[in-house]
């Protein structure tokens, strides 16, 4: 079989995600915009990007900075907000280095109570985000979150934008999210004709960058796919267990999962976390009175554990299940992350229930000593749907 | 001459290889411990014995695959093989091996529908008992037999090995009864996998099967029965189940 071309086509090909996102954003300074640092999915990025302001998510997935951090944070915390904490400590995020604020949201309480010890490192604007989202007061406490980050960043960077402009900013997102959406149906192809770094690396570089320089570099992807299925060429085969790998946020040290699951001979088809599909799947509403608005209710929609009732969560893996054809579903929880560990026993009898689907629960960190372990658990998901 | 199929579990504390016939019947089994070396285990048992074709099993499976002309299986398909060939109406297997705990779920044709592994460490597993038992005297033999004795228990709040250690430590300190301590820690192990059993366990009835080492101690048998009011099965050498399902599963590939 001929070779497959990388979808990239810059020198940064081959190279971890976020080489490529940094020269992006050092270019951006360099040319005098603003940075701001988000952690999280319900960062409005299309509001910052409206005001000028290039939004850049924060190194949180490396087991390296979790020593720094534990010397003040409790051991038994989630690694994700240890490993956030760690790289604030030791300076070594460049990304954190490069912004003149943070954007942070009340998501989980390790979260909230790590961003006040950020907060003395770095301006930190943190965001009330309500956690009732089917009730109708959330929907107006969060545009008057949206409204207050607006006027912490008009502050901070000395920048505006009219209510015009966050229209015109929600409409390119809208537009790069339909071009991500089709990309991500190339794993929907059956064998799948991208694989899970593609995925992550081009979810890694999409979200960031201002949508119109995004456009070309997702429009040249979409042409490389297309070549590759005149080609017929392909990740996997018809064989290779089909999986869709949902729960806590995967990067760095945690990316091990996929990694585990192509080894065992499996192919990651979706991706649904906050550094995945989940962050594309739906588009903000056009032509509305009010755009920040149109905002809130769309990240409201974003299913994390942390909400509750969560049942948005469900009613998307149904979605997803539809239309990537999974033949097996990895909830991976990491160690800690109380509400996504609870609410992995509902998500697996949904999928056991309604989908007739093999469920497997991974609970774990960002070390690499228990990669036997998680590699017994998936070859065994993968005999029951051989 | 009839062929012959074998199958070894190399596991955390032991390894276990079993020869089946051409219909299934074990022939010849062998066991050891792993020690430091298990590869030189491994090539020290197979001396001992013909076959035509192999399949691993456990946790040393892929360092055997580079080594042998193998095909490996994980332990979760070949301990419920091994159950069910021994136990034709078993839906639910419980393994209790060196280094971990598991439960299998099989659908009514015998087919592992669900399982839940606790791997990440010590707690309620081969090596917790062996840990214990030497703490309070008992040689892990003796060990189910001595709680057995017990007239009552008493609590131990700690699943940790480490911790556990420390307090069946400062147990023995304050003059409590060994037995007692025994009987205590034995209550703690079953609470913790009946927990998982009642998760993961097949809703379609059928019989609950005990394998892997622990399953050879009287007193965690009798505790499970008593805490699921139901009959646990268990087979005359219950560690020997992995190495047993590998081996039928090799056979079976090779009929194909």
């Amino acid at each position: 079989m001929e070779e497959m071309k990388p979808l990239f086509e810059d020198e940064y090909a081959g190279q971890p995600a976020p080489k490529r996102v940094l020269a992006y954003m050092q270019h951006k300074q360099e040319n005098g915009r603003p940075i701001a640092g988000t952690y999280c999915a319900y960062a409005p990025v299309e509001l910052m990007q409206a005001m000028g302001i290039t939004p850049a998510v924060l190194c949180a997935f490396a087991k390296a900075t979790i020593a720094s951090a534990e010397t003040v944070l409790p051991a038994n915390l989630c690694p994700l907000i240890k490993s956030s904490y760690g790289f604030i400590m030791e300076g070594s995020c460049p990304f954190f280095s490069m912004s003149g604020a943070v954007v942070a949201e009340t998501t989980c309480d390790g979260k909230k109570k790590m961003f006040e010890l950020a907060a003395e490192v770095k301006p930190l604007h943190v965001m009330d985000l309500p956690q009732l989202p089917d009730e109708a007061e959330a929907q107006e406490n969060w545009t008057r979150m949206i409204r207050k980050l607006q006027g912490f960043l008009e502050e901070t960077f000395d920048c505006a934008a009219t209510d015009s402009q966050i229209e015109e900013s929600l409409k390119k997102s809208n537009r790069r999210n339909q071009l991500m959406r089709k990309i991500f149906d190339y794993a929907a192809i059956h064998p799948p004709v991208l694989n899970w770094q593609e995925m992550f690396d081009i979810s890694f570089m999409a979200l960031p960058y201002d949508v119109d320089d995004a456009v070309p570099v997702l429009e040249g992807i979409i042409e490389r796919l297309e070549e590759r299925v005149t080609k017929g060429l392909h990740h996997g085969n018809a064989k290779s267990p089909r999986i869709l790998v949902t729960g806590s946020p995967v990067g760095g040290d945690a990316l091990k999962i996929y990694r585990i699951i192509e080894q065992c001979g499996g192919v990651v088809v979706t991706p649904d976390c906050c550094t995945g599909y989940k962050l594309f799947a739906e588009d903000f509403e056009e032509g509305t009175a009010d755009p920040v608005e149109a905002l809130a209710r769309r990240y409201l929609k974003i299913p994390c554990s942390c909400m509750t009732p969560n049942e948005g969560r469900l009613a998307a893996l149904s979605k997803m299940i539809e239309r990537f054809k999974p033949d097996g579903v990895i909830d991976f929880v990491l160690t800690a992350c109380h509400s996504y560990n609870v609410e992995s026993y509902k998500v697996g009898n949904y999928i056991s229930e309604q989908h007739e689907l093999p469920f497997l629960k991974i609970e774990t960190d960002y070390s690499d000593n228990d990669e036997g372990q998680i590699r017994t658990k998936v070859q065994a998901l993968f005999e029951i749907i051989s | 001459m009839g062929k012959y199929y074998a199958g070894i579990d190399i596991g955390s504390r032991t390894i276990e290889l079993v020869i089946v016939d051409e219909t299934g019947n074990i022939a010849e089994h062998f066991q050891r411990d792993t020690g430091y070396d298990p590869m030189r285990e491994v090539d020290g048992l197979l001396s001992q014995v013909r076959y035509d074709a192999i399949m691993a099993t456990g946790y040393g499976r892929n360092l055997f695959e580079l080594s042998f002309d193998a095909q490996t299986v994980t332990e979760i398909k070949a301990h419920a093989r091994g159950a069910r060939a021994t136990f034709p109406a078993a839906r639910t297997v419980l393994d209790i091996g060196g280094q971990d705990s598991k439960v299998i779920s099989l659908s009514e044709a015998g087919r592992v529908s669900r399982f839940e592994m606790n791997d990440r460490c010590a707690a309620g597993t081969g090596k917790f008992m062996e840990i214990m038992a030497k703490t309070l005297g008992y040689s892990i033999d003796n060990f189910g037999h001595e709680a057995l004795a017990a007239k009552q228990e008493i609590a131990i709040s700690s699943m940790c090995t480490v911790f556990a250690e420390s307090e069946v430590t400062s147990l023995i300190a304050r003059g409590e009864d060994c037995r007692e301590i025994a009987l205590g820690l034995h209550g703690s192990v079953v609470r913790r996998v009946c927990g998982m059993i009642r998760r993961v366990a097949s809703a379609g009835g059928g019989e609950l099967v005990f394998t892997g080492g622990v399953a050879r101690n009287p007193c965690i048998r009798q505790l499970l029965e008593k805490n699921l009011d139901r009959k646990v099965l268990v087979a005359e050498d219950p560690q020997l189940m992995g190495a047993y399902g590998a081996a039928l599963l090799a056979l079976e590939s090779s009929d194909q």
